[in-house]
């Protein structure tokens, strides 16, 4: 494991968390919030990936590495009908503008 | 005395760091996408140092490759202009001030946790392999399961003739 010390990952994993908020906190385009839950869907990642290392094999538990490849399998999921989305959202309001879309109903 | 691995780290968290704001703050959404596929081929290699290579080539596969290409796609399909800015959203003293929460609510609070007693150890990707298709194989049928349904409802809601 090269010695790394698990200050930086959480620090790195907190700062990558903070600004994906920031971002879906401040950005109106439906696209940027895409971008925006993935780089806190990768916060997350990051930490089952690091913390795997403690505990490689739990006997009849789920290892962190498994769990970090049923994330990236979501995420590339939640993209999909995200971008599904912003085409019914453009083919409806004509923007991608979030704040246009003011009912559920497209 | 630093270690090469550290060094590593450090230079490629502070890329992570800085290309995930710039992805944020970029005024051209084109610009945005560059900056993200930075972003997540700076992930990929920071699971290569940790010694997690079969995650890191997912993440250049699925992200890098899928998704930024999927976001792009995006782009390119709601815009006749791929290039035209973004307009400008003021940035509040309220969104700033929880990301900063957030992030010192996340390290005081792991930096309160007891530290690991075992050493971290090295992962074997055949090991991994061993229990995604054994012990975890449950998790990769319901993602499985969860795809297909995901895929089906895109599919839907962008069907032709609809509403």
């Amino acid at each position: 494991m090269n010695g790394l010390s698990e200050v930086g990952f959480v620090a790195l994993s907190a700062a990558l968390l903070a600004i994906g908020l920031f971002g879906i906190l401040t950005r109106r385009n439906f696209v940027l919030l895409l971008v925006a839950i993935e780089i806190a869907m990768n916060a997350a990642i990051l930490n089952f990936v690091y913390f795997a290392a403690f505990a490689p094999t739990v006997p009849g538990g789920l290892s962190g590495q498994a769990v970090a490849v049923v994330l990236v399998g979501f995420a590339a999921t939640e993209v999909a009908v995200g971008l599904a989305i912003v085409l019914a959202l453009n083919r409806a309001k004509g923007t991608i503008n979030v704040a246009e879309a003011t009912e559920l109903r497209l | 005395m630093i270690s090469l691995a550290e060094a590593a780290f450090v230079l490629l968290a502070l890329v992570a760091v800085v290309t995930a704001a710039a992805s944020l703050l970029a005024r051209e959404l084109v610009h945005t996408i560059m900056w993200i596929a930075v972003f997540f081929v700076d992930l990929a290699l920071v699971y290569f140092l940790l010694d997690a290579p079969f995650l890191g080539v997912l993440q250049l596969g699925v992200y890098a490759g899928a998704v930024t290409v999927l976001l792009l796609f995006g782009i390119m399909v709601t815009r006749k202009r791929i290039f035209s800015r973004e307009a400008a959203t003021g940035i509040g003293p309220v969104p700033v001030a929880l990301a900063l929460l957030t992030f010192a609510f996340v390290v005081t609070a792991v930096g309160e946790l007891p530290g690991a007693e075992a050493a971290p150890q090295g992962y074997d990707p055949s090991a991994l392999s061993a229990t995604l298709f054994s012990t975890d194989g449950a998790w990769v049928l319901l993602l499985g399961v969860i795809m297909l349904a995901g895929v089906s409802g895109a599919i839907y809601l962008v069907r032709e003739g609809r509403g």
